[in-house]
């Protein structure tokens, strides 16, 4: 068990390294510099501004800079978007907003996708069932921002009398969280909806639910104590990945529901050639989503002690 | 001599000498090739069911599949022969058709509105500062407070209104208090006159957008670059992960090994961020070098797009690692086979025994994942088109096309709903077909 563990956390780190270093060199590879504004600055302006944050040296030599920088905890100063300011500031300012919406999104996700999954899979055949599935069909079909930009226009006024939420989102009031978790969440619950029908029937045709039965036990206490359980353990492994990409932020639900989020500020600070802000960012997300993967692999072993994590986890 | 055969006490070494000795007394024409009747009567009572003609009997049956294939095939019809049939192309502004819905007024009606217009108003359009102060009046009659934003734009709409007596701001009053119905399809007027003097003009179906462009031709060249999106990306992702997939299975051992300590690096990078940045980094570069010289490369780059390829190498370098632990995974199991031992007895040698043992028996698995990449890459596609880093202008896709109609979406809703719905029609379809092909290649994982 210390043996994989200890593996992981390796492979988790190699991978940061390798998402560290193609972000910096893909960044660097785009023609133009940050200085690119309205009028452009004269070239003895360009090199002192380079000069000054270090943009002069070689490539492998800032990449070095940052890495050391790096280990302090030290993600730099964004040098275009919020001139100066420390980007771990920036970052732990809008990780907030993303992150609450993100988990209220994927809460209602799980709070109904999985009860709508084990119906589907208990009344399998019948026309419930067949509704949940086209239902998920077109849900998992839909990109989210097409859900987010019909949520937006019914609900904020294009469908006279629909208009019950705020078409600029407004942090601290609860109608402005609505529509965003709404649309954040949809694709989630429908997946998951669907990946729960799936686990529950084939737990459903085990033996050992035929031995709950024969023994007499309640319908209520074979669905939830016994094939749920075991249902759980495909779902979890969508869970992970997907619980740490909602908490950063849905980039395009941020961006149609004008949400000062994270994921909003990754996309502006690529299209403004903010150098430190699009490395600080990415390398948080990253660091986020791996470490959650990485909670997940492990949680495995306490969800079902069966899998042999030393043996590759499978 | 089968008869003979059968004779033989079971187990025995013992040469059968009669039937050696039979040999002698063969007929003399049992070496000629055999004449067609007999040939007839060897061959069974039922045509042999080949592999693939036994999958499509399945999928046959399946009538989601069969629905959904009618509907992709209709929107690919739509986007790849549309464009030749409409007369417009998907960048050419057409004059006086900027913002024109897909329905019009025929001149007469459109006299009758203008002409109640003036009569009810007195004068034809609203002046900027009147503009504003009705809606700052019917803002405070609702208990909100105009925004400067707001009142800036209305100021600028009454603008751009002034002067063109048919766009006013009470023309839907004027159209129902006359009770004028309108017809389906957008013409300009200068277009509505033309028809009049008898020539015939293609209409604007789906109406045009704000620079007067045609937005069905628009809609077909958006559908086209995701289908197109779809399919590379798909044929990227099978060459790269079948090959890695089956060389890192065959091979075993510390190649193996080595190879998926990569892909599991891979595996584990955030994809999302990656393309994002992927997305809108390789696309300057990729200009930048387009612009850079003439030589036939650039001239490749130039004919595909810079935008285009971008995609194609964000979905090669990131997207085959499924598809390559999938083959690898049938790879390790089918290796064990006898007929693979046979093979490499008979001195096949690696490569030969991957591409004509190895992958044909894992075909039905290959087909439907690789089906499968395409409705995911064009849900991709259009998540990048959309944030502004897939397609730039003037080409489109079906993405970015919804985020244009943003900026207008309580006057022209349907600028969104057209492209947003054949979007998500077009997934549909092809997932539901994927899900029908997965049933009908691979008729163990049906349950």
């Amino acid at each position: 068990m210390t043996k994989y563990v200890l593996k992981r956390v390796l492979m988790a780190v190699i991978t940061l390294f390798v998402v560290i270093c193609l972000t910096f060199f893909l960044m660097n590879a785009v023609p133009g510099t940050p200085w690119l504004s309205e009028k452009t600055p004269s070239e003895a302006t360009i090199a002192a501004l380079n000069e000054k944050y270090g943009l002069d040296k070689p490539l492998i030599v800032q990449l070095g800079k940052y890495l050391e920088n790096l280990a302090h905890l030290d993600f730099g100063n964004s040098i275009k978007m919020q001139k100066d300011r420390p980007v771990l500031e920036i970052i732990l300012t809008m990780f907030p907003i993303s992150a609450s919406i993100g988990a209220i999104a994927i809460l209602w996700a799980i709070l109904v996708g999985v009860p709508l999954g084990c119906l589907a899979a208990y009344r399998r055949g019948t026309w419930v069932d067949s509704l949940l599935r086209v239902i998920c069909t077109i849900g998992i079909s839909m990109p989210g921002f097409v859900i987010a930009t019909m949520l937006l226009h019914a609900f904020t006024g294009g469908i006279e009398g629909l208009k019950f939420f705020p078409t600029i989102f407004q942090q601290g009031t609860a109608k402005s969280y609505v529509l965003p978790c709404l649309a954040l969440g949809f694709y989630p619950m429908c997946y998951l909806s669907r990946q729960t029908r799936t686990a529950m029937l084939d737990a459903i045709n085990q033996e050992y639910i035929k031995t709950a039965r024969a023994k007499g036990l309640r319908n209520k206490t074979i669905i939830f104590k016994h094939a749920l359980r075991n249902a759980l353990i495909p779902v979890i492994t969508y869970l992970g990945p997907q619980i740490a990409f909602t908490l950063c932020g849905g980039f395009v639900v941020e961006t149609v529901f004008t949400i000062p989020g994270l994921g909003r500020y990754f996309v502006s600070s690529i299209s403004n050639r903010d150098y430190p802000l699009i490395m600080g960012t990415t390398i948080f997300l990253a660091a986020f989503i791996i470490v959650m993967n990485l909670i997940v692999d492990l949680l495995y072993k306490l969800v079902d002690p069966r899998i042999n994590l030393a043996k590759g986890g499978e | 001599m089968a008869e003979k055969k059968m004779k033989r006490p079971i187990g025995s070494l013992r040469p059968d000498v009669d039937d050696i000795l039979s040999w002698n007394d063969l007929p003399e024409n049992a070496f000629e090739p055999a004449s067609t009747e007999e040939k007839e009567s060897f061959i069974q009572d039922r045509e042999s069911v080949s592999y693939w003609k036994d999958a499509w009997r399945r999928l046959k049956k399946n009538k989601v599949a069969m629905v959904a294939m009618v509907i992709v095939i209709l929107i690919g019809l739509f986007a790849f022969v549309g464009p030749f049939i409409v007369p417009y192309s998907y960048d050419q502004v057409i004059s006086g058709a900027n913002n024109i819905h897909p329905w019009h007024y025929s001149l007469e009606d459109q006299a009758k509105i203008s002409a109640y217009i003036e009569e009810h108003t007195g004068t034809a359009n609203l002046s900027p500062d009147e503009a504003v102060a009705q809606a700052e009046a019917e803002a405070a009659a609702r208990g909100e407070t105009l925004s400067a934003v707001d009142a800036a734009k209305i100021r600028a709409a009454a603008k751009a209104n002034q002067g063109k007596g048919e766009e006013n701001v009470t023309q839907d009053d004027a159209v129902k208090a006359l009770g004028i119905k309108a017809k389906p399809f957008g013409y300009t007027n200068a277009e509505l006159e033309r028809m009049a003097a008898g020539e015939s003009v293609f209409p604007h179906v789906f109406g045009c957008d704000t620079q007067g462009r045609d937005i069905m031709v628009r809609t077909m060249i958006g559908a086209r670059v995701s289908m197109i999106v779809g399919i590379c990306c798909a044929v990227i992702v099978l060459v790269i992960g079948a090959l890695y997939g089956s060389i890192s299975g065959y091979c075993g051992g510390k190649v193996d090994a080595v190879m998926q300590r990569i892909v599991e690096v891979i595996y584990t990078i955030p994809e999302v961020l990656v393309i994002l940045l992927m997305g809108s980094t390789l696309k300057p570069i990729l200009e930048e070098f387009q612009n850079s010289g003439d030589g036939p490369l650039q001239n490749l780059v130039t004919l595909l797009g810079a935008n285009l390829i971008s995609i194609f190498l964000t979905f090669g370098l990131l997207y085959w690692v499924t598809m390559s632990r999938l083959i690898r995974g049938q790879i390790l199991q089918l290796k064990q086979q006898e007929y693979v031992t046979a093979a490499r007895a008979l001195g096949a040698e690696g490569g030969r025994i991957i591409k004509r043992h190895l992958l044909p028996n894992c075909i039905g698995q290959i087909v439907t994942t690789t089906f499968l990449q395409i409705p995911s890459a064009i849900f991709t596609e259009s998540f990048l088109s959309f944030l502004g880093m897939g397609v730039s202008a003037p080409m489109t896709s079906l993405g970015s096309m919804c985020s244009d109609a943003l900026g207008g979406l309580n006057t022209y809703p349907y600028r969104l709903f057209i492209p947003a719905a054949i979007l998500s029609l077009m997934i549909l379809c092809l997932n539901l077909f994927g899900d029908g092909l997965r049933d009908a290649l691979d008729p163990r994982l049906k349950k």
